[in-house]
């Protein structure tokens, strides 16, 4: 018997975790996939071992890599890019930290108020999650980004745009700047060498220009696991909870199981009201199954997977609205190519971003070669100069939107590994529940039935339609300002990547599964604290730091509402993850 | 078996020809499945077919990763646009694609087997028929090659992915151009042009009634409806997965040690200058401005 379950360690189980462990509570942590305890003998830089999305490191799938990932249905051409394993999907994220804008939450009285998602806003004022921003930056930390070749590249777009530098942590008004991310800044030899006897910890610190945040960060050489440059939760959250004991007064050390997949949330009724009494779960290497008992279980295992594990749990769904509303900021991808190296390959993957309330954002993103030929080929408007599957448009960029393969990728990549520039057009997507979760039909696996994920990528709401045109012709003016000799707009079928709001919370019972505690409207002492519990697209800005301020909120509410304790954040200070005490403890801990 | 009747035959024939069996067998199988009395026992004959179409799939998969990337090889040719420069094969794109479809796609067989059945004798309705004297040019004794056919299909070894596709895209390539079922290479998609191997996949991704109709006809509900779903995922991963593999590292890996023994086709195609644990690329702070607060 636990006092708190968590299923998932990803972006937001860490959150609940590492908070409730620093207050004393026996937390179980249950993780699907692997543990990568040990990144220098497990990982390389390597795209196809990294992030070959059936049989790399990085996969949705067991840890055994001999066997095959775990099947989702996507019923459309789409990609849908998630990740087991400790740290889940942050493992391959750029750290991208910007808050959700003021005007997606409940009390926005701007001038804008009515350009966002007005139907689904956050149950609180913005002003109430302030401090839980605060928390999550000073402990990740948050900082703001350093420039590399490809930053400089971007800002001289950014500065033809006719908006200005926004120089604060909250986004008030169209603008651009670095990007605020969970990444340390570089220190001693970091960003200032390339040879490798030079990039050791302590003789480097933070970030080192790899350009490799997508493969996993494992830098500088030699640095202890939580003082790796990138924050991901492996790096961050887990270290601090598998460490409670040496930095929190009252602190009690996680228990962390991996390969253990769950496949069922219990339930009773308790006094006339169905509480969650605990999980079982599946070791994904024996195929054996465990039972435990909690007072409070916590999902966290992601847009996809939580409604999935809800619904084969057969728990109540009484306005239907589990697993609907699902966004994944309606991507776009346009890529600008240039006679100037622009340093594609190299630093962190995303270290610059503008905003545009009311529509999204747009962010420079570096790649590798294997993943800049996978860009060029998703789109939703078939083949350039072949067929357009009824779009294709045509606008301010060159030709018409499509996938460019053949002779013409050959030709775009020829020598250009780092005279490229792209820019990820970031919508602010409207929650619908016509995108969503459910059940599919196709066979179970060893889990259950799978989860089928549909994006009806066409018949968005024209708000959301609208804000990605406006945004694609942003990233083409970004593009061509900073020099670019072509533009190639791909129209990008749903790469579902940042996801957000499909167990959402919400100030109203017809359409929302979780109340404004994070707690399952259906279900007491049953908790959400990942990306799905969001309440919507948060206006377009990457989602990871809101869960994480969230998460913290939830903690919180847990603590107060089934321990009798009292809420923390408005008046402590938060230990800093890369703690000394952090790092002396976590030596001690077998991986 | 039941009776075959002439009517039925041809369109069987038409059929096996359209998906390339009947060319692959005429090129390079088709002494192994001449029938019991010149094959020697029938329980081989499933082997030999397993072989041939395993066959037929990387001619098929040549056929299509050098559609995304071409190269100076003669599928590149065949299709208009070869280059000087490596491409696909040269980059190991097609064991990249049989190895991911066979190995790791995690597509239930209760699945691909219905949908391969489906393209392999789910067709005599379709009603697309070929052209007399092309039918003439496949002298192949059809029942043989049918029973070995539904064999395999119908027996307890896993149907590869890679054959799967290979099937739907040949069968969707004679939809294009009829005369690809005779010719150069095992495949009818290889024996396109860039053009129509390009309408062949506007028809996928589509996705055409027709190819929906016809895998519908032996999938039980309630798959039905996840064909035309299936079809527009497979549409789009079959262009991007030989991009990922032609210019990732995979044909130069040694897993092993973790290490190269070879700089992939990818880098050098690209200029990529390698992995590496750091670059000097650190060109300061934007307005030299570290920190930002509320």
């Amino acid at each position: 018997m636990a006092d708190v379950i968590v299923v998932g360690a990803g972006g937001g189980g860490p959150v609940v975790a590492k908070e409730l462990a620093g207050r004393g509570i026996d937390v179980l942590l249950l993780e699907a996939g692997p543990r990568h305890g040990r990144p220098r003998e497990e990982w390389t830089h390597f795209e196809n071992d990294a992030n070959n999305p059936l049989s790399g490191f990085f996969r949705f799938g067991p840890s055994d890599r001999s066997k095959p990932a775990w099947f989702r249905e996507t019923p459309q051409n789409s990609f849908l890019w998630q990740l087991s394993g400790v740290g889940g999907t942050t493992q391959h994220y750029y750290g991208n930290c910007p808050r959700a804008y003021p005007g997606v939450f409940a009390g926005y009285e701007g001038p804008d108020a009515g350009a966002y998602d007005t139907a689904h806003r956050f149950p609180f004022p913005y002003e109430e999650l302030v401090p839980y921003y605060e928390w999550v930056e000073a402990t990740l930390p948050v900082q703001t980004a350093a420039m590399g070749t490809k930053e400089e590249r971007f800002f001289r777009g950014c500065e033809t745009l006719g908006i200005p530098v926004q120089t604060t942590k909250t986004t008030t008004g169209a603008s651009y700047r670095p990007q605020e991310n969970a990444i340390l800044q570089p220190g001693g030899t970091a960003g200032r060498t390339r040879d490798p006897s030079q990039l050791r910890f302590p003789q480097a610190t933070g970030c080192t220009f790899c350009g490799h945040c997508f493969q996993g960060c494992m830098q500088p050489i030699a640095a202890p696991r939580n003082l790796f440059a990138k924050r991901s939760t492996d790096n961050s959250y887990v270290p601090m909870a598998l460490t409670a004991d040496a930095w929190a007064p009252e602190g009690r050390p996680i228990t962390l199981v991996t390969d253990a997949f769950v496949t069922r949330v219990h339930t009773e009724t308790r006094g006339g009201r169905l509480v969650a009494t605990g999980v079982t779960w599946r070791d994904t290497r024996t195929g054996d199954t465990h039972r435990e008992d909690a007072t409070v279980v916590v999902l966290a295992g992601g847009c996809t997977e939580t409604p999935r594990l809800w619904l084969n749990s057969g728990l109540p769904n009484a306005n239907g609205w589990v697993g609907r509303g699902y966004t994944d900021h309606f991507f776009d991808w346009v890529i600008g190519r240039f006679d100037e190296d622009t340093g594609n390959s190299k630093g962190v993957g995303s270290s610059a971003r503008c905003d545009f309330p009311g529509y999204g954002g747009l962010e420079n993103v570096g790649l590798p070669p294997a993943l800049q030929a996978f860009s060029f080929t998703l789109s939703d408007s078939g083949i350039r100069g072949h067929y357009r599957n009824g779009r294709g448009a045509t606008g301010p960029w060159d030709g018409p939107a499509g996938r460019v393969i053949g002779p013409e990728l050959k030709d775009v990549l020829a020598g250009n590994a780092d005279k490229l520039l792209n820019v990820l057009v970031i919508t602010d997507d409207d929650v619908e529940a016509q995108n969503r979760v459910t059940l599919s039909a196709l066979p179970a696996d060893a889990h259950g039935p799978v989860a089928k994920v549909q994006f009806h990528q066409r018949r968005r709401t024209a708000r959301t339609l609208a804000n990605r045109e406006f945004l694609v012709r942003k990233a083409v003016e970004l593009l061509r300002g900073a020099g670019a000799r072509a533009v190639y707009r791909l129209d990008w079928a749903p790469l579902i990547l940042h996801v957000q709001s499909s167990m959402r919370m919400g100030a109203s019972e017809a359409d929302s599964v979780l109340d404004e505690n994070a707690e399952a409207r259906g279900v007491g002492r049953l908790f959400v604290a990942d990306n799905s519990a969001l309440p919507n697209a948060l206006g377009g800005p990457n989602p990871t730091l809101t869960t994480q301020a969230l998460a913290t909120r939830t903690a919180e509410r847990i603590f107060q509402r089934y321990f009798d304790g009292d809420p923390w954040v408005a008046t402590e200070s938060p230990v800093v993850s890369t703690d000394p005490r952090v790092t002396e403890r976590l030596a001690t801990v077998d991986a | 078996m039941s009776p075959v009747t002439p009517a039925r035959t041809v369109s069987r024939r038409a059929f096996l020809a359209r998906i390339g069996v009947l060319g692959a067998a005429a090129g390079v199988g088709g002494r192994l499945l001449l029938g019991p009395a010149a094959s020697g026992a029938p329980a081989q004959v499933p082997d030999a077919l397993r072989r041939l179409l395993a066959e037929l799939a990387r001619d098929t998969l040549n056929g299509l990763t050098t559609f995304v990337v071409p190269g100076p090889d003669r599928y590149s040719r065949a299709q208009g646009t070869p280059r000087s420069e490596p491409g696909a094969l040269e980059a190991g794109a097609t064991d990249f694609m049989i190895e991911a479809l066979d190995n790791f796609v995690p597509f239930p067989q209760q699945v691909a087997r219905p949908v391969a059945a489906a393209l392999a004798t789910g067709l005599s309705d379709l009603g697309i028929e070929l052209p007399g004297n092309l039918l003439d040019l496949l002298p192949l004794p059809l029942d043989t090659l049918d029973e070995a056919l539904t064999r395999l299909l119908e027996g307890d070894d896993a149907i590869p992915l890679s054959l799967v596709v290979a099937l739907l895209l040949n069968l969707v390539a004679t939809q294009v151009n009829p005369l690809a079922v005779s010719g150069p290479f095992l495949s009818p998609f290889a024996r396109l042009r860039f053009a129509e191997k390009a309408r062949a996949f506007a028809l996928i991704e589509g996705p055409d009634a027709d190819l929906v109709a016809l895998l519908d006809t032996e999938l039980p509900e309630p798959l039905r409806a996840s064909v035309s779903g299936l079809l527009r995922f497979v549409g789009g991963a079959l262009i991007e997965f030989p991009a990922f593999g032609a210019y990732n590292e995979r044909a130069v890996y040694d897993p092993g040690s973790r290490t190269l023994t070879g700089t992939p086709v990818g880098w050098t195609l690209t200029g990529y200058g390698g992995v590496s644990d750091g670059w000097d690329d650190f060109r300061g702070y934007y307005q030299d401005r570290t920190e930002v607060s509320d």
